[in-house]
């Protein structure tokens, strides 16, 4: 009795088996497992400690991100600043900083917005010891964002000094 | 002395009360005033843009109230046809595009058939047809005495970013029917017409490290450079007779104001405060400029002499007023009326005065920008973004009436007139 049961059993899985190797199973999502947990939502939007995820500098520079209508630096953006400091003290060309704003401001006030911005990084490179004369500044307004969608996680992308070598 | 004030007080509300009633009936006196005219097309080709062309022009003039049947018939006939006996006068034309483009225009008395006025115009490029147009209904409206309105021969001048860091300037007329681009490759922003003949513009360069303001000759190429500045360099006004120039330039890294005589060279510094001074426009004699500031923590519009250091503030209304234009004493300035910082985008635009604190607003719908005064101060030329779509529109302070033409270009960086 016992072994007909054991022979029995075998005979089933064997089936099974038979059966599975017909079912084209590679690559399909049959584990139940893989649909029913929910999928994870990431917000690389954010800045400030992910700052270095967003670079529109170049030269081993670090661009500087601002909040809406604002000219300051913030304590998130000092990570890339000191990045900025060390590469400029370093640098043997002229280090160009260039303003650049979200598209909601008009006309010249944008452009001013711009440009207080590459100020604002300019003194804090003049303050850690980065020669004056070495910097030249320029405010490019709206005109070169690096994102062009209609969310505010794409205009704060475009708030933003970057800075490189004069080439 | 109670009878006195009795007295003040019976005049005071009959006053007003006459006021009141002024104000309604300029408006009905105006519609009164408006000639009725009809429009009668004998081309061999009818042509329903040029139609709309010559409605549009007599609409935005404030003279005429135009039919606005497209009529056909012949243009040589001084016949009337009775359904059109009604009107005053009667606009009759030929237009024809093949080879060189020639417009004929007659304007005849509905009431007996009297021609008051015929013209030939020609030009050699069909896509300025639109000037034609424009031209002869200046010559209709000069002919019948009315204010002159040759601000609609005059071409439109506008940057528009193409993509990231690149941008064109490009021509228009008042209709943006025409358009052509004269400015492409690299970026260039910021076109102002250098002269009343609108012969050259300024405009603002980005090729070099720093910006740099140059003049273009629009009809045989020349270019000369004119300045630069760090930061930032836009030509903001230019002096009725060509000769000064007002500039926005960042010299130390901070946006001021300054006049520069193009004879002597000489440069003034009219505006030095640390925080934004821009969009410097003349007022007035040309002794005084309005200029956007934030010195009071927002954006507003102030005041002061070119050759004084006070400067006052011009508009108790708005916390973001972040763009102005002016004409003699009148000035238009950019609200912007968000309730939050990417909210509904609402611009609207308001006509004030540096002469005293008269207000009113010319807009009260969508994202209302780069207000122009024409060149006689008549009119308001604006960009207005409502509902998806974007228009040119005009406002004429005098007659009221407003016309909006579609715009199908991309972002506009800024226009002159």
């Amino acid at each position: 009795m016992r072994q007909q049961l054991l022979l029995a059993t075998a005979m089933t899985l064997l089936l099974l088996n038979g059966c599975s190797q017909k079912t084209p199973n590679m690559g399909n999502v049959s584990d139940s497992s893989q649909i029913s947990g929910d999928t994870v939502s990431i917000d690389e939007s954010g800045y400030g400690n992910e700052s270095g995820n967003y670079n529109s500098s170049s030269d081993g520079f670090k661009s500087v991100y601002f909040k809406f209508d604002d000219y300051e630096i913030s304590s998130e953006m000092q990570e890339n600043m000191n990045t900025n400091i060390s590469v400029a003290m370093s640098a043997s060309a002229k280090v160009k900083i260039e303003g650049n704003c979200d598209e909601f401001g008009t006309d010249e006030y944008n452009y001013a917005l711009g440009l207080k911005r590459a100020k604002a990084v300019k003194d804090s490179l003049s303050a850690q010891g980065v020669d004056s004369s070495k910097m030249v500044l320029v405010s490019l307004g709206e005109s070169s964002p690096v994102c062009g969608d209609p969310a505010e996680s794409c205009y704060e992308r475009n708030r933003r000094v970057d800075i490189r070598l004069v080439k | 002395m109670k009878h006195l004030l009795l007295s003040l007080l019976f005049v005071n509300l009959f006053t007003s009360t006459l006021l009141a009633v002024d104000a309604s009936l300029k408006i009905e006196k105006d519609v009164e005033q408006r000639a009725r005219i009809a429009v009668v097309d004998g081309s061999s080709n009818e042509d329903s843009r040029v139609f709309s062309i010559f409605l549009s022009d007599l609409k935005i003039s404030g003279h005429f109230l135009p039919d606005t049947t497209h009529h056909v018939g012949d243009v040589k006939s001084n016949f009337i046809v009775p359904a059109l006996k009604s009107q005053e006068y009667i606009i009759k034309y030929t237009m024809s595009q093949q080879g060189r483009t020639s417009l004929f225009v007659r304007l005849i008395k509905a009431s007996d058939g009297v021609e008051l006025f015929k013209k030939s115009y020609a030009i050699p490029s069909s896509q300025k047809m639109p000037f034609l147009v424009h031209k002869a209904v200046s010559d209709i409206n000069k002919v019948l005495g009315y204010p002159d309105i040759s601000w609609i021969n005059r071409y439109v001048v506008y940057a528009v970013y193409t993509t990231p860091g690149r941008s064109e300037i490009r021509l228009a007329d008042y209709t943006f029917n025409y358009k052509k681009t004269i400015i492409k490759g690299g970026l260039n922003l910021f076109p102002k017409w250098a002269d009343a003949k609108q012969r050259s513009v300024y405009y603002t360069s980005f090729r070099g490290v720093v910006p740099t303001l140059y003049k273009l000759n629009i009809y045989n190429g020349t270019k000369q450079k004119i300045i630069s500045s760090e930061g930032m360099m836009v030509c903001s006004d230019v002096s009725k007779d060509g000769s000064k120039l007002l500039l926005t330039m960042a010299p130390e890294g901070q946006a001021d104001i300054f006049e520069l005589n193009l004879a002597s060279r000489a440069k003034k510094r009219v505006t030095n405060f640390k925080g934004i001074d821009v969009n410097g426009r003349y007022v007035e004699d040309e002794s005084r400029i309005v200029f956007v500031s934030n010195r009071l923590g927002y954006a507003n519009v102030f005041k002061k002499s070119i050759n004084s250091a006070a400067t006052s503030q011009v508009v108790y209304h708005g916390r973001n007023n972040n763009a102005c234009d002016a004409y003699g004493d009148k000035i238009v300035y950019t609200s912007r009326e968000s309730s939050n910082a990417f909210g509904g985008n609402t611009f609207n635009l308001y006509l004030a005065s540096s002469t005293s604190s008269d207000t009113r607003p010319l807009t009260t719908t969508g994202a209302n920008q780069f207000p122009r005064f024409s060149a006689d101060g008549s009119v308001i030329l604006y960009l207005k973004q409502r509902a998806g779509s974007t228009s040119i529109g005009y406002t004429n302070l005098t007659s009221y009436q407003s016309l909006l033409f579609p715009f199908t270009d991309r972002k506009v960086q800024a226009i002159d007139w």
